[in-house]
């Protein structure tokens, strides 16, 4: 008995160091689509603090640098008055829009487009006496034309006293600002004076995680979600009535004031071997819009000379399309929703995942991570993050 | 919707046969940085969750806090 109480004090205090959870973070995203869309810089910094065993406070700040352009429909021939970021000499601008215009005047590219998107959240954990934990967190994200503001709580509770069993219930509560600018008067009701559009977001979890063995563990949880407001994209248009050799309508799109979505996630990691960990994660996903989605995901990690970190892996995700999403121009006449946002549309993608972690010492990793996205749309996307984290 | 608790219950059925009482002493891997849920590096994990979120339409399913963004 003796022998194991000093075993489980030697196994507690190894475990305690290898969960130093004191550390400061610094990464760097560089984020590239093909076809000329796309690019995002993105520093960030996170910083993780106990204090004592009861508290622990993290912080994260994120900076996303945005430019390239989307594919939209716009009006070729519109030589309007857009004030906002647009290429208005071309008419490849999301704020082309018009009315009865030329039906040979609808063009489908790319439409220009930059912004700054600054990040920070908050998070404080409390552990009590029978270790169950409280984490609440605010968030705030600021850019040119949204603003979002964030409080989230989740509490976790131990079910068994050798911990290997928990429940967690989780809620967070998100209210949105969007700035829909108005640039192409008489369209959509715009009068040229730019709105201020209301959303809100509401979210709700509940898992159950669970130690199969002395190597293995599984969690699943339960989320749903409501969205609730202006959900629109104010960038994205659609055509409508649009007759060949005659006329169309390009019009901003418009999609439903709010949305329920529900779903289901299973994760499970296993250490195959003292250097060889699988993780696997499955996602259902279902929403009152008519998309459905799969999300299958492994990663392999493979540790080296106790100081190198291999993974590799791949996510594969399919959804169905939006109940009113169309990507023709001559699809949409008098609905009441329409978008050709390719992101509702049915389509599969793939991840191809790999990162390499370097312990120089005690206190710094390195790390450098490859990524290539593919989607069945025509979207490419290859990303790197690299950075270091300082443990003190 | 229906797969849902079926998932559920296969998932219950299926650890319910192969859970062991895991003693404290026995914790040292699941305790690895390996075997966390958010990776070796959390913040690389809110980036990948930031870029679906951003070209995908689904989302949620991995934790309440996020934080909001105009992608969409």
């Amino acid at each position: 008995m003796q022998l194991k109480i000093s075993l489980a004090v030697a196994t507690l205090l190894s475990t305690m160091a290898l969960n130093a959870e004191d550390y400061v973070t610094v990464q760097y995203l560089q984020y590239n689509e093909n076809k000329d869309r796309t690019d995002v810089s993105a520093p960030s910094i996170m910083i993780n603090k106990d204090f004592g065993t009861d508290y622990t406070l993290n912080a994260s700040l994120v900076v996303d640098v945005v430019s390239g352009a989307s594919q939209n429909y716009y009006d070729e021939s519109y030589d309007g008055t857009s004030s906002a970021s647009s290429d208005t000499s071309s008419g490849a601008s999301a704020f082309a829009r018009g009315l009865e215009i030329k039906a040979s005047d609808v063009e489908y590219g790319n439409t220009q487009y930059d912004d700054k998107r600054v990040a920070g959240s908050l998070l404080l954990t409390k552990r009590f006496e029978n270790r169950d934990e409280l984490t609440v967190g605010v968030s705030r994200s600021n850019e040119s034309d949204f603003y979002s503001t964030e409080a989230s709580a989740e509490y976790m509770h131990w079910l068994d006293s050798s911990k290997n069993q928990s429940v967690a219930f989780g809620v967070s509560y998100q209210v949105n600002q969007i700035l829909k600018y108005c640039n192409s008067v008489g369209v959509d009701g715009c009068s040229g004076a730019s709105q201020a559009m209301d959303a809100t977001a509401f979210n709700a979890q509940v898992s159950f995680s669970q130690n199969i063995d002395s190597s293995s563990n599984a969690k699943i949880a339960l989320f749903f979600s409501n969205d609730d407001g202006y959900l629109d994209n104010p960038y994205l248009n659609v055509v409508r009535n649009y007759k060949a050799d005659s006329s169309a309508d390009v019009v901003g799109e418009n999609r439903p004031d709010s949305k329920i979505a529900y779903g289901l996630t299973l994760k499970y990691a296993n250490a195959l071997s003292d250097t060889l960990t699988l993780h696997l994660g499955y996602r259902y996903y279902s929403d009152d819009w008519g998309i459905d989605s799969h999300t299958l995901d492994t990663d392999i990690l493979y540790e080296f000379d106790d100081d190198w970190i291999f993974k590799v892996g791949l996510r594969g995700y399919i959804q169905t399309e939006a109940d009113f999403f169309s990507g023709y121009k001559d699809y949409f006449t008098d609905e009441v929703y329409a978008s050709s946002d390719q992101r509702l549309s049915g389509f599969n993608a793939l991840t191809y995942k790999s990162s390499i972690d370097y312990k120089i010492n005690d206190e710094v990793n390195i790390n450098f991570g490859a990524n290539y996205y593919t989607q069945s749309t025509g979207l490419d996307a290859l990303y790197f993050v690299s950075g270091f984290t300082y443990g003190f | 919707m229906k797969i849902v608790p079926l998932v559920a219950l296969l998932t219950t059925l299926f650890f319910s046969g192969c859970i062991k009482d895991v003693k404290p002493w026995e914790k040292e891997i699941l305790a690895k940085k390996t075997m966390k849920e958010s990776g070796i590096n959390p913040i690389n994990k809110q980036f990948e969750e930031h870029i679906y979120f951003s070209k995908e339409a689904s989302k949620g399913g991995g934790g309440v806090a996020g934080g909001g963004c105009g992608c969409n």
